[in-house]
C-alpha cells in the first residue's frame, strides 16, 4: 500500500511523551510553585495528560488500522543510519535504525498500555494534586510518568530485541525512580534499590540471551529476520532453546516470578499511581511480551525441541501462582494483598504461555492458538481489573488519610499540611477500615467489579481467559504428564484466589468500621472516580472482547464463522459451559465451584458482616454483604490455630524468601566486595600509582632536558645528527 | 614546450604541461599565488598613503604623492593591514579551493635553462590549501588579539594600535605564507631550501614579535639561533647531494639514486636533520616547546601545523621520491632503521613529556611533537614495503602517504583550533598555566565544549577527525606489514615485516597521550575559576568565528571526510610513487 498509512506515524506513540519529559522537567523547574503552574497545569499533570491522550488517539488509530486489515505483521521502518559511509575508510558499516513492527500482539499491548496511562493520568492528577506531601515535586511526578510510559510503549512497538531491550532498560530506571519517588523516607529508597537490582538479576540473563540469539541469526535482532521460519529451522534448537530459556530469566525478574519475586510488595512504597502503572498498565507485561513474543521461534523450530523450556515456563507460573496467593492470606496492607494477587495473575499468564508454546512446539497449532489467545486475553483482563483495583486502593487510602486528618485534628486548628506523615496511623492497613462500601459507592463498585474479575466470577472478566489458561493446561497435562503439576497448582489457585481477594473486599467494605477514621471516610477528590467508573464497564464488556478474541485474535484460527460478535459470545457460552468435551466441561465446573463458592465462602464466614445501622449500600453489593453477615453469624470459625501455626508466621515473613536472599548477599556478595575492595585499593591503585608516578618522573627528567638553553639544544642537534649518521652508516 | 624526463619514466603518467617562466601560461597558472605577493605589496602600500607632496625641484608646483606625510584616516586604520592579508589568503584559498576540489588538476611545471623550478601539481595544491587554511585561521584570530592585548600596561594603547606594527605582523604572516606555497610547488632541492628559509626567518621574527615581552623575545632568537644550525646542516647536505649528482633537480637524484655512493647517504642523513627540525623531530624539537610557548597563540598554531607540513614536504620529497628503491627492487630502504627510530623516540618523548607539563602551550607543542612521531612512523612504512611481492604496490604507498596528508590537514582544524582558545584566552592575560583553563566550561560554556571537541579529536576519539586520521594511518601501516600475506588465509606473526611494532609503538602512545588531553577537559570542567578570571571572557568576534570554523571542520571531516580523504588520495597519487 502507498500514501501515508497511520502506521508512518506510529513512532510518535513513544516519542511523544520521550519528548514530553524533558519539557515537564523544565518548565517544572521554571515555573515551581507560581498559581498558574499549581492550578491551571497541575504541576504538569495536563501536560502528560495532553501527550498520553495524543499517544492513545494514536495508538487506537494504528490498532484499528491494523484490525482491518488482519494479515501478517505490519513493519515500518522509521530511520536507519550508518556510521562512516566512506569509499576509502576500512570499516565496515553497520545499519542501524528504529521501526515499529505490529501484529496482534503488538495491538494487544499496545491498547492496554496507552489506555491504561491514560487513565492513570487522569487518576494521578486527582491522587497526587491533593497531597501536600507533594507539593512542588510533582513535575517530577509527571516527567518520569511519561518517560516510563514511553518506554513501555516503545517497547511494545518496536521491530527488534535490540530496541525492545533499549526500552525495557528505560523502564528499568524509571522503576527505580519512581518507586523511590519519596526517596526521603528509607523503607522507598530502600525499595527502589531492590527492585532495581532483582530486575537487574534478569536483565543479566536477558543480556546473555540475546548476544546468543544476535550470535545464531548471523548478527541481528531484527524481528523481520529473526522470525523466519526458514531462519529460525536452520539453528541449532538447543541453543536456541538455551538463549529463550535466558530471556525467560530477564521476564522472570521483569514480571516478579519466583524466584525472582521479592521485589513486587516493595514497590508498593511509591504513590499508588505508580503501583497501579507498574502493576497493571506496562512494567511486569513487558516479562508477558517477551514470553509473547517467543512464540514463533516455538512454532517453527524442530517439533518438541524446544518443549523443556515451555514445561519450565509453566511450572515456574504454576508455583509462583500459589504461593503469591498464600502469602496474599495474611496480609493486612490493602496494597500487598494487591501486589501478591498480581504476581499469582501473571503467574497464570505465564503457565498459559507455557502451555501455548508447548502446544506450538509439538504441532497442535489450533491449540496453541487457543492457549496463547486466552493468555493475552487474560492479561488485558487482569491489566484492566487491576488498573482499577488499584486505583481504587489509592481512592481508599487517599480518603482514610483525609478522614484521618478530619479526626485527628479536628478542632485543634493547627495546619494538618505539617506533621502528616510522622504519626503512626496506618492508612494502608486493612485492620483499621471497614464498613466502607456505603461511604465510598463508586470506590466500593469498582472494587467489587474487580475482584470478581480476578477471582474468576463467572460473566465477568476474567472469568473467560481464566478458564482458557486452565482448560489449555489441562489438555497439555492430557499430553505430557509432567504438566500436571502446573495445571494442579492453577486449578487450587483458583479457589485460593477466590478466598484472598473476597477477604480483602469484605474486611475493607463489609462489617462494622474497626476504627473512628473509616467511619469519617467519604468520596470527595474529583478525577479520581473518572477513571474508575470507565475501567468498571470495560472489566463488565470483556463478554464482548471474548467475543471478539474467538473470531479475531490469532490470525490462524480461521474457521471462519463468527462475523459477528454476538455468534463470538454465543459460540464462547458454549464452549465455557457446555463444552462437547466431557473431561473439560467438568474441569470448568470444577474451577467455577473452588472460585465462586469455596474461596468466597470461607472468607464471609471469616471476615464477612453487615454494615452499620442506617448504612445502606448500593443493591448490588448489598445483597453480597447481607450473604455474608448471614454466613459470618451461622459459622463459629475459630481460626486463632491457624492464625498461630508456624505456617502462617512463614507466610507473615513471605515465606522467609527475603530473609534467605538478605543471608545470601551478606555472606557471598558483600564478602566478594570486601575482597574486591582489597584488591582495588592494594592491587589496582598500586599498580596505577606506580605508572601514574614512574610516568610523571619520567616525564620531568624528559622536560629537564629541555633547559631553556640553546647551547644546549645545539648539543643536543648535534648529537641527534650523530646518531643518524651512525644508523645509516650501519645499514650502509 | 619540451620534454622533460619523467622520474620513472613510464608513460601512463599525464607529462606535466611545461610553460617559461612569466609567460601567459605561467599567470594563469600561479594566478592565486600572485594574488598574495599583491597582497602583500599592498599592505606595504596602503597603511602608508599620506597627504604628502612631491615638489618639483626648481619649483614652487607641489605635486601630491600620496606617500608618506600624514596618513589618511581610512587608510591609516590599525584594522587595515590585517583586513587586507585576511582578504588576501581568502580569495587565494577560495581560488585554489574551488580548482582542487572540483578534481583533478592540470600538472604544470615551470622551466628555465632547462630546470624544472616549480611544478603545480594535485599534491602542491593540496598543500598550499593547508598553508593558506591555516594562515588564513591564524590571520583572522589576530585581526582582534593583537590591538587588544595588555602587555602588564608597558605600552599604551595608541602604541599597541601603532599601525606600522599590525602591518608588520602581517606582512610577516604573508611572507611565510607565500613561503610555505613555495616549498609546495618546488621541484628544485635549492629552491625547496630557499622557499623553506623565506617562510622560516618570517616565522622567526612572528616568535618574537612581542619584543616588550622577555619570553617572547628571548624565545624567538633562541628558536632562530637552533632554527639556524638545523638549517645550515642541511644547506651542507644539499651541497654534499649537489657534489654528487651535479643536480639538485628531484627527478635527476631520484633517477640516478640507485647508483649513489656513500656520499648520498651522508648527505641524506644530513638533511634529514633540517627537516627533522622542522618537523620537530626528537632530538631537534628542543627550541619547539619554548618557541610555542613564547609566541603568540595563532603563530604557535601556524607553527604547530603549517609549519610541520612544510617539513613534512620536505620528507616526502627526499625520502619518498628521491630514496625511495626502485619499484620492484626486493630491498627495503637505506632510511628505514634511522626513521623507524627516529619515529618512536620522537612520539614517546612527545607523550611522557607531554604528561607533566603545567603549560598548556608547552602541553600541545609536546603533542605535536608526538603527532610528528606518528607521521615519520608513517613514512618508514612506505620505505618498509618489499616491492616485488605484489601487484600494485603503489595502492599500499598512496594509501598511507594519503592518510600523512589526511592527518596533516585535519590537524590544522584541532591543533590550531585549540592553540586559538588559548589566543582567546591570552586576550584577557596570558595562557600559560594550566589553571587559566579552570572553570572555562562554566565561564564560557561553548568555547569549553569546542576546547574539549578539539582534545578529543587530538586523543583520537571517533567520531571527529582525529579518530579518522590516526585510524587511517595506522590501519596503512598494519595492512603494509602484512601485506597481500592475508590472501593466502591465516597469516603467522614471523611473516609480518617488523614496521608492524611502529603500529603497536603509536596505538600505546596514542593510550598514553588521552591522560594529557584530557586532563584539560577536567580542569575546564571541574575546577574553579582562578582569582581575576571570574569575568566572561573577552569578545572578540573574529577569532570566535575561526574558533568554530575549526569546530566545524573537525566534526565534519571525522564525519563524512569522502572529499578530503579524495584530495589527499589525488596529491598522494600525483607523487607517482610506484
Amino acid at each position: 500500500m502507498s500514501g501515508s498509512e497511520i502506521i508512518d506515524y506510529a513512532v510518535l506513540i513513544p516519542l511523544l511523551p520521550f519528548l514530553a519529559f524533558p519539557v515537564i522537567l523544565f518548565l517544572g523547574r521554571l515555573f515551581n510553585g507560581t498559581p498558574t503552574w499549581v492550578k491551571n497545569v497541575k504541576e504538569g499533570g495536563i501536560i502528560a495528560l495532553v501527550v498520553m491522550g495524543a499517544s492513545l488517539i494514536l495508538a487506537l488509530s494504528v490498532i484499528r488500522e491494523y484490525m482491518n486489515k488482519v494479515g501478517a505483521a505490519d513493519v515500518f521502518t522509521w530511520f536507519e543510519a550508518s556510521w562512516w559511509n566512506s569509499g576509502n575508510g576500512e570499516i565496515t558499516t553497520k545499519v542501524f535504525g528504529f521501526g515499529v513492527y505490529i501484529d496482534h500482539l503488538t495491538v494487544m499491548l499496545l491498547f492496554v498500555a496507552a489506555f491504561l496511562c491514560f487513565l492513570i493520568n487522569i487518576f494521578s492528577i486527582g491522587y497526587m494534586n491533593t497531597d501536600p506531601i507533594n507539593d512542588n515535586r510533582n513535575h517530577r511526578f509527571y516527567a518520569e510518568f511519561v518517560l516510563f510510559c514511553s518506554g513501555m510503549l516503545g517497547m511494545v512497538l518496536a521491530d527488534s530485541f535490540l530496541w525492545l531491550f533499549i526500552f525495557w532498560e528505560l523502564m528499568g530506571l524509571c522503576s527505580y525512580l519512581l518507586i523511590g519517588f519519596y526517596y526521603e523516607r528509607p523503607s522507598a529508597a530502600y525499595a527502589a534499590k531492590k527492585a532495581f537490582l532483582t530486575t537487574r538479576v534478569g536483565d543479566v540473563f536477558l543480556v546473555i540471551g540475546l548476544v546468543i540469539l544476535w550470535n545464531l541469526f548471523g548478527g541481528t535482532l531484527d524481528y523481520d529476520v529473526l522470525f523466519k521460519p526458514d531462519n529460525i529451522a536452520n539453528v541449532d534448537s538447543g541453543e536456541l532453546q538455551l538463549a529463550l530459556g535466558m530471556i525467560f530469566i530477564g521476564a522472570v525478574g521483569k514480571s516478579a516470578q519466583f524466584p525472582l519475586h521479592v521485589w513486587l510488595p516493595d514497590a508498593m512504597e511509591g504513590p499508588t499511581p505508580v503501583s497501579a502503572l507498574i502493576h497493571a498498565a506496562t512494567m511486569v507485561n513487558a516479562g508477558l511480551y517477551i514470553v509473547a513474543r517467543m512464540f514463533p521461534f516455538f512454532s517453527a523450530a524442530d517439533m518438541g525441541a524446544l518443549s523443556t523450556l515451555a514445561i519450565i515456563i509453566a511450572i515456574i507460573g504454576g508455583i509462583t501462582a500459589v504461593m503469591a496467593a498464600l502469602i496474599a492470606f495474611v496480609q493486612m496492607d490493602l496494597k500487598k494483598v494487591l501486589a501478591y494477587s498480581t504476581m499469582s495473575q501473571l503467574a497464570y499468564i505465564f503457565t498459559g504461555l507455557g502451555s501455548a508454546l508447548w502446544l506450538a512446539n509439538n504441532g497442535y497449532d489450533e491449540l496453541a492458538a487457543f492457549a496463547m489467545g486466552a493468555s493475552l486475553f487474560h492479561l488485558f483482563n487482569h491489566a484492566m481489573a487491576k488498573g482499577m483495583l488499584f486505583m481504587a486502593s489509592g481512592s481508599v487510602i487517599h480518603e482514610m488519610h483525609h478522614a484521618h486528618h478530619e479526626v485527628a485534628h479536628h478542632g485543634h486548628g493547627d495546619d494538618h499540611h505539617d506533621d502528616h506523615h510522622d504519626d503512626h496511623f496506618d492508612a494502608q492497613s486493612m485492620e483499621n477500615m471497614g464498613g466502607l462500601a456505603s461511604r465510598m459507592p463508586i470506590t466500593a463498585t469498582a472494587m467489587f467489579v474487580g475482584s470478581m474479575s480476578i477471582i474468576g466470577i463467572p460473566l465477568i472478566g476474567g472469568f473467560w481467559s481464566k478458564e482458557g489458561i486452565i482448560a489449555s493446561a489441562w489438555k497439555v497435562a492430557l499430553k505430557e504428564p509432567i504438566f500436571l503439576l502446573p495445571a494442579m497448582l492453577i486449578l487450587i489457585g483458583a479457589g485460593m484466589t477466590g478466598f484472598y481477594m473476597s477477604r480483602m473486599w469484605f474486611m475493607t467494605f463489609a462489617g462494622k468500621p474497626k476504627t473512628e477514621v473509616a467511619e469519617h471516610v467519604h468520596e470527595q477528590t474529583p478525577w479520581i472516580p473518572i477513571p474508575l467508573v470507565v475501567l468498571t464497564f470495560m472489566t463488565l464488556a470483556a463478554i464482548i472482547f471474548a467475543g471478539m478474541h474467538a473470531g479475531h485474535w490469532l490470525g490462524d484460527f480461521e474457521s471462519g464463522h463468527y462475523t459477528s460478535f454476538v455468534d463470538g459470545i454465543g459460540y464462547e457460552m458454549e464452549h465455557v459451559f457446555l463444552n462437547h468435551d466431557p473431561f473439560l466441561m467438568v474441569l470448568t465446573y470444577v474451577a467455577i465451584g473452588l472460585s465462586l463458592v469455596l474461596g468466597p465462602s470461607f472468607a464471609m464466614a471469616l471476615y464477612g458482616g453487615g454494615l452499620d445501622k442506617g448504612q445502606k449500600a448500593k443493591p448490588w453489593m448489598q445483597w453480597a454483604i447481607d450473604l455474608s453477615a448471614k454466613i459470618n453469624s451461622k459459622s463459629n470459625f475459630d481460626n486463632s490455630a491457624w492464625a498461630n501455626s508456624s505456617l502462617a508466621n512463614s507466610l507473615h515473613k513471605r515465606l522467609h524468601f527475603d530473609d534467605i536472599y538478605d543471608a545470601a548477599m551478606m555472606k557471598i556478595v558483600v564478602g566478594f566486595a570486601n575482597l574486591s575492595a582489597i584488591f582495588d585499593s592494594r592491587f589496582i591503585d598500586g599498580v596505577i600509582k606506580t605508572i601514574e608516578s614512574t610516568s610523571q618522573q619520567a616525564s620531568r627528567r624528559l622536560r629537564a632536558l629541555t633547559t631553556g638553553s640553546a647551547r644546549d639544544y645545539i648539543m643536543m642537534t648535534a648529537i641527534g645528527t650523530l646518531a643518524i649518521f651512525m644508523l645509516l652508516w650501519g645499514v650502509a | 614546450m619540451s620534454e622533460v624526463t619523467m622520474v620513472h619514466g613510464e608513460d601512463e603518467f599525464d607529462l606535466p604541461t611545461v610553460v617559461e617562466v612569466f609567460s601567459t601560461d605561467f599567470w594563469k597558472a600561479f594566478a592565486p599565488e600572485t594574488i598574495l605577493i599583491c597582497g602583500l605589496l599592498l599592505i606595504f602600500i596602503i597603511p602608508n598613503l599620506g597627504n604628502s607632496k612631491f615638489r618639483i625641484p626648481l619649483t614652487k608646483v607641489r605635486v601630491p604623492w600620496f606617500l608618506g606625510g600624514k596618513r589618511f584616516k581610512v587608510t591609516g586604520s590599525p584594522a587595515i593591514p590585517g583586513i587586507l592579508a585576511t582578504g588576501t589568503l581568502f580569495t587565494a584559498l577560495g581560488m585554489m579551493a574551488i580548482e582542487a576540489i572540483d578534481g583533478n588538476m592540470d600538472t604544470t611545471a615551470v622551466m628555465s635553462n632547462g630546470i624544472v623550478i616549480l611544478q603545480m601539481d594535485n599534491f602542491s595544491r593540496f598543500f598550499e590549501i593547508l598553508f593558506l587554511a591555516a594562515v588564513l585561521l591564524a590571520s583572522m584570530a589576530s585581526l582582534d588579539r593583537i590591538p587588544a592585548h595588555t602587555f602588564e600596561g608597558k605600552k599604551s594603547l595608541e602604541e599597541m594600535y601603532d599601525n606600522r606594527r599590525q602591518a608588520d605582523f602581517y606582512i610577516l604572516m604573508l611572507t611565510t605564507a607565500i613561503g610555505m606555497c613555495i616549498v609546495a610547488l618546488a621541484q628544485d632541492l635549492f629552491v625547496l631550501f630557499v622557499g623553506l628559509e623565506l617562510a622560516s626567518l618570517a616565522t622567526y621574527v612572528l616568535v618574537g614579535f612581542h619584543k616588550e615581552s622577555k619570553a617572547g623575545a628571548e624565545s624567538g632568537v633562541k628558536y632562530f639561533i637552533v632554527g639556524s644550525v638545523a638549517s645550515g646542516v642541511g644547506l651542507y647536505g644539499l651541497s654534499l647531494l649537489y657534489l654528487e649528482f651535479g643536480s639538485l633537480q628531484l627527478h635527476t637524484i631520484a633517477a640516478n639514486w640507485a647508483d649513489s655512493t656513500i656520499l648520498g647517504t651522508i648527505a641524506l642523513g644530513l638533511v634529514l636533520v633540517g627537516f627533522g627540525f622542522k618537523v620537530s623531530a626528537a632530538p631537534f624539537h628542543f627550541a619547539a616547546p619554548d618557541a610555542y610557548a613564547g609566541a603568540n597563540s595563532p603563530v604557535a598554531g601556524v607553527l604547530a601545523t603549517a609549519s610541520k607540513a612544510m617539513g613534512m614536504i620536505g620528507l616526502i620529497r627526499v625520502l619518498l621520491v628521491i630514496a625511495l628503491p626502485e619499484a620492484g627492487a626486493d630491498e627495503s630502504a637505506i632510511w628505514l632503521y634511522t626513521l623507524a627510530t627516529l619515529s618512536v623516540i620522537t612520539m614517546t618523548w612527545g607523550n611522557v613529556a607531554a604528561l607533566g607539563s603545567t603549560n598548556p602551550k608547552r602541553m600541545l607543542a609536546y603533542s605535536s611533537v608526538a603527532h610528528a612521531g606518528y607521521m615519520l612512523a608513517a613514512l618508514t612504512a612506505v620505505g618498509a614495503w618489499k616491492w616485488g611481492e605484489v601487484e600494485a604496490p603503489g595502492d599500499y604507498a598512496e594509501a598511507i602517504v594519503a592518510a600523512v596528508l589526511f592527518h596533516l590537514f585535519v590537524l590544522v582544524a584541532f591543533k590550531l583550533g585549540a592553540f586559538l582558545v588559548l589566543g582567546l584566552l591570552e586576550m584577557e592575560g596570558g595562557a600559560s598555566r594550566l589553571s587559566a583553563l579552570s572553570g572555562l566550561a562554566r565561564r564560557d560554556p561553548l568555547i569549553g565544549t569546542a576546547m574539549f571537541i578539539f582534545m578529543l579529536a587530538l586523543a583520537g576519539v571517533p567520531p571527529l577527525a582525529g579518530f579518522m586520521s590516526k585510524f587511517l594511518v595506522i590501519a596503512g601501516i598494519v595492512s603494509t606489514s602484512v601485506g597481500e600475506l592475508w590472501m593466502n588465509g591465516t597469516v603467522s606473526f614471523s611473516e609480518i615485516h617488523w614496521v608492524w611494532w611502529l603500529a603497536l609503538a603509536m596505538f600505546i602512545n596514542s593510550a598514553i597521550s588521552v591522560f594529557y588531553y584530557l586532563r584539560i577537559g577536567v580542569v575546564m570542567f571541574l575546577d574553579v575559576p582562578e582569582e581575576g578570571r571570574r569575568k566572561p571572557l573577552p569578545y572578540g568576534a573574529s577569532i570566535r568565528m575561526a574558533i568554530w570554523i575549526c569546530l566545524v571542520a573537525t566534526i565534519l571531516l571525522g564525519l563524512s571526510g569522502d572529499t578530503l580523504i579524495d584530495m589527499c588520495y589525488r596529491a598522494a597519487d600525483s607523487l607517482n610513487l610506484a
